[in-house]
């Protein structure tokens, strides 16, 4: 636990630009992808060659590592204190690193996923 | 006369879960709504991953993705999440006021009023917003 502690400037610096990028771009691509695109809109724009190709140049893959890890790490620094609230200072130690060990999976699988793209 | 190297530890009090948490209060729901929004917002941009992953499958794969989304189930739990990263998106907004009219010491207040600060963030996200939408349905990029 003392190296989470040390390392709380770097946690709330991560959550402050991850909370900015999470609002920026979460809702649009979350209403265009997981909602509108199954319902059979945006047919041409979603189209797989087309989306495929943006999200595989080098603008797409830094835009995608860079919205979904700022989001991993900004919720999982959320939910640290969640569980905190939720369950009191005996559970702070393992919700710190369960939260932080779950985003540190979605970064190697976002790093792994868009690299092979 | 020898002089402790370091000095002694401020005692403090252990923190007290105020009375009523979290239901009480609005500002505790509030917060407590905001903290549950990193739970929606974590498994949203888990399935965002997903999908990029069946891009990288190819092309049926992405139409099994989307297929699996199209799932009733699935649409009810993304709308709610939308819900929730909408949440968050205006409380981040209204949050950040507070950051631009800090101030140490001396340093004036920022002259514009409160409310603009907290709103025009908003106004940002919901022209970003739009801009991604367009990207994703073709009509930029």
């Amino acid at each position: 636990m003392n190296l989470i502690h040390k390392l709380e400037p770097l946690w709330w610096m991560i959550f402050g630009a991850g909370g900015y990028i999470a609002a920026l771009f979460l809702p649009a691509l979350l209403l265009g992808v997981c909602l509108i695109a199954p319902l059979g809109g945006l047919e041409q724009g979603l189209a797989w060659a087309r989306i495929h190709a943006l999200a595989a140049s080098p603008a797409g893959k830094i835009f995608s590592i860079a919205v979904l890890v700022l989001t991993f790490w900004h919720c999982a620094h959320h939910m640290r204190h969640l569980i905190l609230d939720m369950l009191g200072h005996g559970a702070a130690a393992a919700g710190a690193y369960l939260s932080y060990a779950l985003a540190l999976a979605a970064t190697v699988a976002t790093v792994v996923i868009v690299g092979s793209l | 006369m020898s002089h402790p190297v370091t000095a002694p530890r401020t005692p403090v009090a252990a923190a007290l879960r105020p009375r009523g948490f979290p239901l009480r209060h609005s500002r505790y729901r509030n917060y407590f709504l905001f903290a549950w929004t990193s739970v929606f917002m974590f498994i949203a941009a888990a399935e965002l991953l997903l999908g990029l992953r069946a891009l990288g499958q190819g092309e049926p794969a992405w139409r099994d993705y989307l297929a699996l989304l199209g799932q009733p189930a699935l649409l009810v739990f993304n709308l709610v999440a939308l819900g929730f990263a909408l949440y968050f998106a205006g409380r981040w907004s209204w949050i950040g006021r507070k950051i631009a009219v800090g101030r140490v010491g001396p340093v004036p207040r920022n002259p514009l009023p409160m409310p603009l600060l907290g709103i025009l963030p908003l106004l940002v996200f919901a022209v970003v917003w739009i801009l991604v939408l367009m990207v994703l349905g073709g009509s930029l990029a």
